[in-house]
């Protein structure tokens, strides 16, 4: 079909005919049967799997774990480890914004309408992807503690010290949170020239004395500001960097569309990873668990 | 037009094509027979209420399968689906807290096909988002959001945005325990942002919790509004793939 159409068309001399073919029937055809193959599929995995259906509303129940639909799951894992603010909102915006912005950053137009155009695509988009993966799910792991569990088990179960605990001064290390609880913050005052520094880093006054301010920038509790906003922006922030300096260190990155292919497979990578540990992998009080023993309670 | 092209003596082929193309109820209906000759074949892409959205001629890499996965078009092919199927759900079903739910109930209970046509419209808007994305996903990779492009990648970015919240607002109308819920933790996010941020979800609810005001909104929201507005951008779209030169390619 497509040598026929072709040939009818090669007679004439115009710009680039010889490159093209007709959209009916080449094109046509294509989209009737992917068409086709999609209406088919969905309509038997229609008839095999049904629509999930509960009981009725009932704000009085709240089942538990309570989740957002799965494509919001990756926002409600990121809740977990951060100000609800950062992200419920400003991650999500931000990300957008970003992603939205990378053709006006972008501007080469090399290697456009190829895939993977530069000589170092592929391994910038294996590495960014793999990479984000693995940190994303430590990150989870750290900071569900699942390392304290790990290691207290591991240490019982080689017979090392059968009541083994996670150390009380790696506290500030069991988890985000830890940060915040696991410091002895309030021996952490100091004096310079007389004034007592930060007596209680729980309530650090930012209001000007006499003014009123609005009250949540009066006192600053520092412990939950630096685990629940300093450190998940940082790590958000900082790794990127990391990866983009390390992938420079390594000679694979020549452009800017090197950088967007790094950066773009990373965030697919923490989409991906967020959103599956969020729909798989969380249980009761959001806890982390394997897929078969999540249940839902309603209380 | 299809007669200057007439075999000078009837096959068998010629025959049965006559029959199907050639009678007065088809004409009346297509104008003309089987496209079978490349001017012909052109003039039925361009003459075509549907088909228009296309060239008349592509380039030679764009038509492989592999260069688009045709993606974009599944994406659209789903919005399709979807809204034939929400139209008919419309029938069964009222947006009031008192009906909702048994409306779903009785609609896979009572309606033939009806529980067939809850799960298609169901699963084909949840391969929508996932066809999006992965659309998303080959238009980065193969580099085509780079100029003239950048605008379309823009329009696209909003498209994904209006997919998920068409699919958020479908969420709650069927007024069960995981509808109730997921959309009571999805709009407290919303609720977090530091400004406006009790505002919006206000105005999302028509109230400080889910409730009936919200199952009118959403359901609204859900059969009109976000249908037209993500129609008004898919038309753009559509319309900058013609405008910025086709499909991108090497220069
Ligand atoms: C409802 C959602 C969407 C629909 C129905 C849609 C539909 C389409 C279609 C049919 C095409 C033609 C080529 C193809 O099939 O790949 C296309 C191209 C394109 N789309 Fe989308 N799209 C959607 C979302 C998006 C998103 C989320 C993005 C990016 C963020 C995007 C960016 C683009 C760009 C830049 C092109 C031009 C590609 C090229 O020149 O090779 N679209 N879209």
């Amino acid at each position: 079909m497509v040598s026929r159409a072709a040939a009818a068309i090669r007679t004439r001399p115009r710009r680039e005919r010889e490159a093209e073919v007709l959209v009916w029937p080449d094109l046509v055809f294509i989209e009737f049967i992917s068409a086709l193959i999609f209406s088919i599929a969905l309509m038997v995995l229609s008839a095999m799997v049904n629509a999930p259906l509960l009981n009725r509303a009932d704000p009085d129940t709240t089942p538990n774990p309570s989740k957002a639909p799965w494509y919001f799951l990756n926002l409600q894992e990121l809740l977990l480890h951060m100000e609800p603010a950062w992200a419920g909102v400003i991650v999500p915006t931000i990300a957008l914004v970003l992603l939205a912005a990378i053709p006006y950053w972008d501007r080469d137009t090399q290697g456009q309408g190829v895939w993977f155009g530069t000589k170092f695509a592929g391994r910038l988009t294996v590495f960014g992807f793999t990479a984000a993966t693995l940190i994303t799910s430590l990150l989870i792991i750290w900071d569900g503690s699942l390392h304290v569990v790990w290691t207290e088990n591991v240490i019982r179960g080689l017979g090392l010290n059968s009541d083994f605990t996670w150390p009380g001064g790696l506290d500030w290390f069991r988890n985000l949170r830890g940060f915040d609880t696991g410091i002895p913050w309030d021996s952490l005052g100091f004096t310079i020239g007389g004034f007592t520094m930060f007596e209680d880093w729980r309530a650090i006054p930012l209001g000007i004395p006499g003014t009123t301010t609005d009250p949540w920038l009066l006192n600053l509790n520092f412990p939950s500001f630096l685990s629940q906003q300093i450190i998940p922006v940082a790590t958000m922030v900082g790794l990127p960097v990391l990866f983009v300096l390390f992938c420079k260190g390594l000679g694979w990155i020549h452009s800017r569309r090197d950088i967007a292919l790094l950066i773009f497979s990373a965030f697919i990578g923490v989409y991906l990873t967020t959103t599956i540990v969020g729909t798989a992998f969380r249980g009761q009080g959001q806890d982390l668990k394997p897929p078969w023993d999540i249940v839902v309670l309603e209380e | 037009m299809a007669n200057l092209e007439r075999a000078p003596r009837k096959s068998f082929n010629d025959l049965i094509y006559d029959l199907i193309f050639k009678n007065y109820v088809w004409q009346s209906i297509f104008r003309t027979g089987y496209p079978n000759t490349p001017r012909n074949q052109m003039l039925a892409v361009a003459t075509n209420v549907f088909l228009h959205l296309h060239p008349t001629r592509i380039h030679r890499t764009h038509v492989k399968i592999t260069h688009t996965y045709c993606l974009g078009g599944l994406s659209f092919f789903m919005f399709l689906g979807l809204t034939v199927t929400g139209v008919l759900l419309m029938f069964y079903y009222v947006p009031s807290i008192e009906r909702a739910y048994q409306d779903i109930q009785e609609l896979e209970a009572n309606v033939r096909f009806g529980q067939l046509l809850r799960n298609m419209h169901r699963w084909m808007a949840h391969a929508m988002i996932i066809l999006v994305l992965l659309h998303m996903m080959r238009v980065f990779y193969t580099g085509a959001y780079k100029p003239p492009r950048e605008f379309n990648w823009v329009v696209g970015v909003v498209l994904f945005i209006l997919t998920l919240l068409l699919s958020f607002t479908g969420y709650l109308l069927p007024w069960d325990q995981l509808a109730f819920w997921a959309i009571t933790v999805g709009t407290t996010m919303v609720g977090s942002a530091p400004v406006l941020g009790d505002e919006s979800k206000f105005l999302l609810l028509g109230g400080f919790s889910v409730g009936p005001n919200a199952l009118i909104r959403f359901y609204t929201l859900h059969v009109i509004g976000l249908p037209l507005v993500i129609s008004i951008f898919m038309a753009v779209h559509f319309w900058r793939v013609r405008r910025d030169g086709g499909l991108a390619r090497p220069l």
